[in-house]
């Protein structure tokens, strides 16, 4: 176990957690602003990734494939606020997750009736098939250099829009007071039609990125769905620096956790435990550090109200 | 009044405001008798199974519709009861009163200390903290390969002295006498001073503190009763199974339980049991009309299911107990609680 | 209104479905056989493949085995344990099933397996093959037509070991399945094992795993990820240029299944497997051939078992002149059934004794991606735990 592996690792980690802060991001602002348990959050990932990969298999261009499919999402998130989300705010927590668990089904269907259940072939741009040398000796893949700094870029940009525009205020005035909000004068209705396209969006580039990477299946957005709630958990409902913070941790623990975890425990106890056990704890982790944060901050690391 | 009449009044009354769980439980005993004559024993089964997942979502019931704590890992539960039988008759426990007690026994230890831990949060917290718990027990349940790790285990029906197992309608009325054994007591639980009070921090829990009351011993007793229940349920169907693996306790078996509480509606006592009926008539029926009218896409079936549990959502307040009782439910089991959130 | 409408969809489906349930019982003298398998949900390309090559050996048959009229209930698992439980018993109890056949996955079979044996139906997998069931609890109900889940990676172990392969870096998901698959390659590979990593079920990024990998500097690393994390980790290997860094051996993980979403990526890519679509016999031949034309692509080892499934109710039923179970299954056990990978023979636990192939990933002349042998392992292979079971 070398210094260059672990930063190595940790640079593995970031990109892991950049990943997850783009889905988280939509997240946590729909939960926080709209106070609205939206489940169907990893079908927006899926909705992405198959509307670039379609288009990108149709015009032989990966860069289009993005930047065309980047509309196709915002306006997916669009019309289902518009049509179905818009009438369940007023409702309890557990009927939007029942309704919203519904459409995950319903996602999942449409795009294997739509595509079939078989993967998508999805693969790198040629341009992006290369690899940088973060490190002596140490190939990193391009593409996945790209994705942390698309990652980063979104970060900032959306910190930017939170912090210092117009709608960016709303939006803050929004999570921390909706009805103080609404009661200025503000056009709810839009801003949150707004808010979740723009979430939806998000969700969407994530999938765009890991389509060349993983693979393109209907139900592949449910495990990000399940991280990326531990992560706005962990970072506070409604805060996006909180999200940000929080998916790095997250995904330094899980990434740092899966490769060292076993190593460390063999330090402790014999071999054939720690093989055993190594593993299963590895998978527990994520979910350990959360009931951790929560059980000394209830209502995690930032909370945007109050 | 003597303590005698006054349980005798409850149960009346109990009988006539919960008509339509009792109808249900008469429904339920009649039904082997129409099977038998009608040839068609399979439906025993599926009926075991929908008595079964009525009772865990009774259990969750309590907590979910009456209490208003949204727990997504109760599934975590039945799991662990099933394990109970699994884990017994692996190391020669083979009687079935043995495990009902372990089952019992076990949940409610677990479920003081998750209930303990996770009832300091509330809200979103609270189904994310639940949610975390199950899954973490889940994997261990994985990584246990003794016990078969995640292709579980066979295991042979207990042994309950003179009722064997073995002989379908005996499962099945074991089963039965539970889920009514289970109604009666959460009758009784919910109409008590006990349930009104758990009822009522529900609705406003800063107004109990207020009077003096903890609100967190009674959610936590409310967590543990749910729990058992759902572990007794868990015995029960490791029986019926003959098997047990970790599939009991994944995430999205809470998440089913979720569904067939709101479905049938919240905070009644033949909510869940209705909800049971349908989803599971609904997993058996769609398939086979989607085959007969689109056969290219049958087992695309799930593509009806979604949007309709998205309509009943829509419009469907209170459930099914809602749509079919002429009162309405009170409007204060679904309104929003803005308090504790 | 709403409400009325909401209240008639749902009884409306649930009373039509139940009648057309209904009305669709019939009884008759056919050989009824119940194929059970996953149709809906993530894993359904598998239970799609199966259920085509079934159809396809029903067709290839005339509608008939052994001479009787037969008719195939295709029952849809969801993966679901208590589902398959179920649907065991209404093949069973309602329809009347004369076998019980199919079953993709291991928690599935463990779950009807005592059940549908002990109703005196027989039961046939056509892949699932966990080592209870091969070893302390088989029973005489049961026959697998596919292999015990070891037996490939005992292959592909036996292979490298040959080959004088010196060190390896083994990976598989933390699952019963993946335990076992090590298990086996460990059990014929005696040498160095440079890291031995179980990774979670349904992981989709492995550029950490990658990373450890590469800082291992193991010769060799032999793979068991199943599904879309065999596609995910073909994908990212590649992508990370480990080529250059250790040589990838996989089971289980380049196939039919993965190769259409993997394409160029798994060129040059070993693996054992107990099939494969260039095996030189006539069924096979015939069976490829009409699966390609009729299905658009190359079968998977799922679809060939599944038709080798079909192929052995067809000639148990010839062989013994009946549908009976005891007799059907004593034509099983006595072997030499022929299927696409040629006259199967049967060992003494009912499970078959047969070749392991290291097979290529190679681009053939459509210039389609598909596997072909390029050596063969194991002659008449036998399962590790046959000794262990005593009907």
């Amino acid at each position: 176990m070398t210094f260059t592996l672990i930063l190595e690792q940790t640079f593995n980690g970031l990109q892991a957690g950049v990943t997850l802060f783009l889905v988280a991001a939509g997240l946590t602002l729909i939960l926080g602003i709209m106070d609205f348990v939206f489940l169907a959050h990893g079908s927006q990932v899926m909705i992405g990734a198959y509307a670039a990969a379609a288009i990108t298999q149709a015009t032989g261009n990966f860069y289009l494939g993005v930047l065309l499919a980047i509309p196709v999402t915002f306006a997916s998130g669009y019309l289902l606020e518009f049509l179905i989300i818009r009438h369940l705010y007023r409702r309890d927590h557990m009927e939007q997750v029942l309704a919203t668990f519904g459409l995950i089904l319903f996602f999942n269907e449409a795009i294997r009736v739509s595509f079939g259940p078989a993967a998508l072939f999805s693969d790198l741009p040629p341009s992006l098939s290369g690899f940088v040398e973060i490190l002596p000796a140490t190939p990193y893949p391009a593409y996945r250099l790209g994705v942390i700094i698309v990652g980063l870029l979104c970060a900032v940009g959306i910190h930017l829009l939170v912090s210092r525009t117009r709608i960016g205020a709303m939006v803050r005035a929004g999570a921390n007071n909706p009805e103080m909000t609404a009661a200025l004068g503000i056009n709810i209705k839009i801003l949150f039609r707004f808010i979740f396209a723009t979430g939806a969006c998000l969700a969407g580039v994530a999938g765009m990125m890991l389509g060349p990477l993983t693979a393109v299946q209907p139900g592949m957005g449910e495990p990000l769905l399940i991280l990326s709630l531990v992560v706005i958990i962990i970072g506070g409902i409604g805060s996006v620096r909180g999200a940000f913070v929080a998916a790095i941790i997250v995904g330094l623990v899980d990434t740092l956790g899966r490769v060292f975890l076993p190593a460390i425990l063999r330090l402790f106890v014999e071999q054939a435990t720690a093989d055993g056990a190594g593993p299963a704890l590895a998978s527990m982790l994520v979910y350990i550090l959360m009931a951790v944060v929560l059980i000394f901050r209830p209502t995690g690391l930032f909370p945007a109200k109050g | 009044m003597s303590g005698l009449s006054h349980f005798l009044i409850l149960a009346s009354d109990g009988m006539k405001t919960n008509r339509l769980f009792w109808l249900l439980i008469a429904g339920f005993a009649l039904f082997p008798i129409f099977t038998h004559f009608a040839d068609l024993p399979f439906w025993n089964d599926v009926a075991m199974r929908i008595m079964l997942l009525g009772m865990a979502a009774m259990g969750l019931n309590l907590v979910l519709g009456y209490g208003g704590m949204v727990s997504f890992g109760h599934a975590a539960f039945i799991g662990i009861g099933a394990y109970c039988v699994g884990i017994g008759d692996f190391y020669g426990l083979t009687n079935g009163w043995a495990h009902i007690l372990l089952g019992i026994v076990v949940c409610g230890l677990m479920g003081l200390v998750i209930g303990y831990l996770a009832l300091r949060t509330s809200g979103i917290y609270f189904i994310m903290i639940t949610l975390a718990f199950a899954q973490m027990l889940f994997f261990l349940f994985v990584s246990l390969e003794q016990f078969g790790g995640d292709d579980g285990m066979s295991i042979d029906r207990a042994e309950f002295g003179f009722i064997d197992l073995y002989n379908p309608l005996r499962l099945y009325f074991l089963i039965w006498v539970a889920l009514a054994l289970v109604g009666l007591g959460l009758m009784f639980i919910v109409h008590s001073r006990f349930g009104v009070t758990l009822r009522a921090i529900k609705s406003n829990e800063s107004r109990i503190e207020a009077m003096g009351l903890q609100p967190l011993q009674y959610k936590i007793t409310g967590y543990v009763i749910s729990a058992v229940i759902c572990g007794l349920a868990g015995v029960l169907f490791a029986n019926w199974q003959e098997y047990v693996s970790p599939d009991i306790m994944h995430w999205t078996r809470s998440g089913e339980l979720m569904i067939i509480i709101i479905l049938g509606g919240l905070g009644t006592l033949a909510g869940p049991l209705l909800g049971a009926i349908v989803f599971l008539l609904l997993e058996e029926s769609l398939p086979i009309m989607l085959d007969t009218v689109a056969p290219a896409y049958a087992e695309n079936w799930m593509i009806l299911f979604g949007p309709l549990l998205i309509m009943v959502v829509m419009f469907g307040r209170g459930g099914l107990v809602g749509l079919l009782s002429a009162q309405r439910q009170s409007k204060n089991n679904l309104k929003r609680d803005n308090v504790g959130q | 209104m709403n409400k009325v409408i909401t209240i008639g969809a749902i009884v409306g489906l649930v009373a039509a479905g139940t009648a057309l349930y209904l009305q669709s019982q019939k009884k008759s003298d056919n050989v009824k056989v119940g194929y059970m398998t996953t149709l809906s949900g993530g894993a359904g390309i598998i239970g799609k493949q199966m259920q085509n090559a079934v159809n396809l050996a029903m067709e290839h048959k005339g509608g008939k085995l052994g001479g009787m009229n037969a008719e195939i209930i295709f029952a849809d698992d969801q993966r679901k344990p208590d589902v398959a439980k179920q649907l065991a018993n209404r093949l069973m109890k309602s329809d009347k099933v004369d076998v019980v056949a199919g079953v993709i996955w291991s928690n599935l079979l463990m779950a009807i397996h005592k059940p549908v044996t002990r109703n005196g139906t027989l039961l046939i997998s056509s892949n699932a093959g966990p080592s209870p069931i091969a070893g302390a609890q088989c029973n005489k109900n049961f026959v697998s037509m596919s292999w015990q889940n070891d037996q490939t990676p005992e292959g592909m172990g036996k292979h490298m070991q040959d080959a004088g392969i010196k060190s390896v870096y083994l990976m598989a998901p933390n699952y019963q399945a993946g335990k076992d698959m090590l298990a086996g390659f460990k059990r014929y590979y005696k040498g160095t094992i440079k890291g031995e990593v179980y990774t979670k079920l349904g992981q989709s990024d492995f550029q950490a795993e990658l990373s450890a990998l590469r800082a291992a500097g193991a010769e060799a690393t032999m793979i068991f990820q199943p599904g879309g994390m065999g596609i995910n980790f073909v994908k990212q290997w590649k992508q990370a240029g480990m080529d250059s860094v250790s040589k990838l051996y996989t089971v289980f993980s380049v196939d039919g299944v993965s190769l259409p979403a993997l394409k160029d990526a798994a060129i040059g890519i070993l693996g054992t497997q107990t099939w494969s679509p260039d095996l030189d016999n006539a069924i096979n031949k015939k069976f490829v051939g009409d699966y390609k034309a009729k299905f658009g692509a190359y079968p998977s080892f799922y679809a060939a078992q599944a038709y080798d499934t079909i192929l052995a109710i067809d000639h148990a039923i010839a062989k013994s002149g009946s549908k009976d179970t005891a007799k059907m299954r004593t034509v099983l056990a006595a072997g030499n059934i022929p299927t696409t990978r040629g006259n199967l023979k049967m060992n003494t636990n009912q499970f078959p004794i047969q070749n392991i192939y290291l097979r290529e990933a190679v681009k053939d002349a459509d210039g389609i991606v598909t596997t072909k042998v390029t050596s063969t392992v194991f002659t008449d292979h036998a399962d590790s735990y046959a000794s262990q079971c005593k009907f």
